[in-house]
């Protein structure tokens, strides 16, 4: 029986006005409609247009929360405008990504990488940690441009780029110190590693050990170097534990 | 922080130490550090070589009782606490201090300081489960080992992420479920001796997910960093209710909410899921189906959900009794086991290590030996893959098929999407 649409009239306009400690037993009703638009393409687009309108002016900070959740689970490039407004809002702003890093299409991406070069550098972290959650390839060149930056941006970037673990994403944290202070080199550091572990989980060993001994050779001997060392001969090791395991 | 301004020396002294003597680079990650108050040791304390450095991240509630276990062993000389809020940061310490006799115990509001100490060997994280990520890849990258309370992860995509930090620099990282050996021992026993041949089902009664909270605003209290607390989780306003640190998950504790906690399913469920996949023997398997069986139509009886393994084992959460076969071995009121009654060959039932009567023993153990603990992070992340793919079920509303392989749901854009969730700024993992 298709969803009679009528219904989340009344919720959605109580949804307007909705602030954390109202009776929000009505909430259910768009909660149920959200897991009903499963396979049902009209109820999900009607649903998102009417959760991107409470990310307008004149709503609550709760109720623009509560729109996120929901578009997070049924967002489509549709909702993508709206969400991309607040990420420059400090309000609003992880709620926006905590939608965008979960909605596939590619203009959410976008969205994340264009605010990476416009909100304030204290949001600009979170555009980064949702772009290296993503994965996203494509933001290799802002994040490795952030590298030589401040120092919490940088160590940011370095993290993402370690989870994005493309080849010219390698190329940028090579460039980068891995002795650098203010807690850069140990993401820089982690990050390289973390590709190393990439690129042996995916059965290229020669690229994972050049890159542990790139970075041996790096700190080798610097101070406060061992713990990196050790964790690079480790990385070693397990090239040659696989290389026994395929032979 | 003026507070632990008195332990800078000590730091000092150590770091001095391996630059000094050489030290090899194994010995900077495994050897305790060294002590001037009883370096020697005594009749009761061994000495400072033998003693492993500790401080507690979250020493309220749970977190107390990790700490009271720590402090009580003669082989750990416990230095630092931090906590959020200002009573239980204090009480911490206060006992830290009565313990010992001093001043000396350090107490920090933000986990990152207490992290930075060098001398530290070892911490354990007691905090709402929103933190446990972030904290343990810190804590690994700095070089700690770590007593991690369940349930470990909040999300699936973060269990992965934190055993690959722990592997990557060589971490003994525990989980905190003290009662997997300690309860369940009438359960485990009789299937690692064989006796009730391959465990086919079970069933699980523990609460469900945890809900949204929608407590009102309240003033924060002086005592509580509200945004440190929040930390990677949306910033919603104080509200005792939302953070309280007792146990129960029907409202007013963060056990309850989303945002914090994977609800009594991985809370209580840590337990229970903990408990019989041990004894199941499933410690290394993910679930593969996950399959959503709809309330009855006349809404007498509720949904449940129930997870299949690859060796056929399955788990049923919450299945209506009717429906439940005979068990062959039960738990209480709470699991319900069959086995296919064919012969089995016995098998030894891991024990702690050392000799250890204790999950916190155990860690303590691995920690000077560098062995992977009871409650390794690898197979604690196996064990809440099950609960949490239930409770995405029970919030999708539908069956789901899980690819350990590839950490996706199959066919599923929509389930991928709480594989994660974004972060609030500045937190990252």
């Amino acid at each position: 029986m298709p969803f009679d649409l009528a219904t989340l009239d009344a919720p959605f306009a109580a949804l307007k006005g909705y602030d954390w400690g109202a009776d929000a037993a009505w909430l259910k009703t768009i909660d149920d409609a959200v897991v009903a638009a499963h396979g049902d393409a009209a109820l999900g687009a009607d649903l998102e247009q009417r959760l991107a309108a409470v990310l307008g002016a004149g709503t609550s900070r709760a109720a623009k929360e509560y729109a996120c959740r929901k578009l997070m689970m049924i967002g489509t490039a549709a909702s993508v405008p709206a969400l991309a407004a607040l990420l420059g809002d400090a309000d609003n702003s992880h709620m926006a990504r905590f939608a965008l890093e979960r909605i596939p299409a590619p203009e959410a991406a976008q969205a994340l990488r264009d605010a990476l070069g416009t909100v304030p550098p204290g949001l600009q972290i979170g555009m980064i940690e949702s772009l290296g959650g993503r994965g996203d390839a494509a933001s290799v060149p802002a994040l490795a441009r952030l590298l030589a930056g401040d120092p919490k941006l940088a160590a940011a970037a370095a993290t993402a780029l370690g989870h994005i673990h493309t080849p010219d994403a390698l190329a940028a944290l090579t460039a980068a110190d891995p002795l650098a202070g203010s807690g850069v080199g140990r993401a820089v550091v982690d990050a390289r590693l973390m590709t190393a572990e990439a690129l042996l989980a995916s059965g290229k060993r020669a690229e994972a050990r050049s890159v542990y001994e790139a970075l041996a050779n790096a700190v080798q001997g610097k101070p406060g170097a061992k713990g990196v060392e050790l964790a690079a001969a480790r990385g070693l090791l397990a090239c040659l534990d696989t290389l026994a395991a395929a032979s | 922080m003026a507070e632990h301004r008195q332990h800078e020396s000590r730091g000092k002294t150590r770091r001095h130490f391996f630059k000094t003597t050489g030290a090899t680079a194994a010995a900077a990650y495994a050897a305790p550090y060294i002590l001037t108050s009883k370096a020697l040791g005594d009749a009761t304390t061994p000495p400072a070589s033998d003693r492993i450095v500790m401080g507690g991240i979250g020493v309220g509630n749970q977190g107390k009782s990790d700490q009271g276990a720590f402090l009580g062993r003669p082989d750990v000389q416990y230095v630092a606490v931090c906590d959020v809020r200002k009573k239980w940061r204090d009480e911490g310490k206060e006992r830290v201090d009565a313990k010992y006799g001093t001043k000396d115990c350090a107490a920090y509001v933000d986990f990152r300081e207490l992290l930075a100490r060098d001398d530290i060997d070892a911490v354990h994280i007691a905090t709402p489960d929103h933190w446990h990520s972030v904290m343990t890849i810190a804590a690994c990258q700095a070089g700690k080992d770590i007593y991690l309370q369940k349930p470990e992860t909040l999300t699936l995509r973060e269990g992965p992420l934190m055993i690959a930090a722990a592997r990557r620099y060589g971490r003994v990282v525990s989980g905190g479920s003290q009662r997997v050996l300690g309860d369940y021992r009438s359960i485990v026993d009789p299937i690692w001796a064989g006796e009730i041949g391959h465990v086919t089902s079970i069933d699980i009664s523990v609460g469900g997910p945890s809900m949204l909270c929608t407590l009102p605003a309240q003033p924060a209290p002086p005592d509580i960093d509200w945004d440190l607390w929040l930390g990677p989780a949306p910033w919603e306003p104080y509200n005792s209710g939302r953070c309280d640190g007792n146990f129960g998950t029907g409202g007013n504790s963060w056990r309850s909410y989303y945002d914090y906690s994977g609800g009594s399913l991985t809370d209580w469920g840590a337990h229970h899921f903990g408990g019989t996949i041990f004894a199941a023997d499933l410690l290394d398997l993910q679930p593969t189906k996950v399959t959503f069986h709809p309330a009855s139509a006349d809404g007498k009886e509720a949904a449940y959900v129930s997870v299949a393994y690859p060796n056929g084992t399955e788990i049923f959460h919450n299945r209506p009794a009717r429906l439940r076969p005979e068990p062959t071995l039960t738990f209480k009121d709470a699991l319900r086991i069959v086995g296919d009654g064919k012969s089995r060959p016995a098998k030894p039932v891991p024990e702690y290590h050392g000799g250890e009567t204790s999950i916190y023993g155990d860690f303590i153990a691995c920690v000077k030996t560098r062995q992977r603990p009871f409650r390794d992070l690898e197979p604690a992340v196996n064990t809440m893959t099950a609960p949490h793919l239930i409770g995405i079920a029970y919030r999708l509303g539908r069956s789901l098929e899980w690819d350990r392989a590839t950490q996706r749901f199959v066919a599923d854009e929509q389930a991928n999407r709480f594989l994660d969730r974004a972060r609030r700024e500045p937190w990252i993992i």
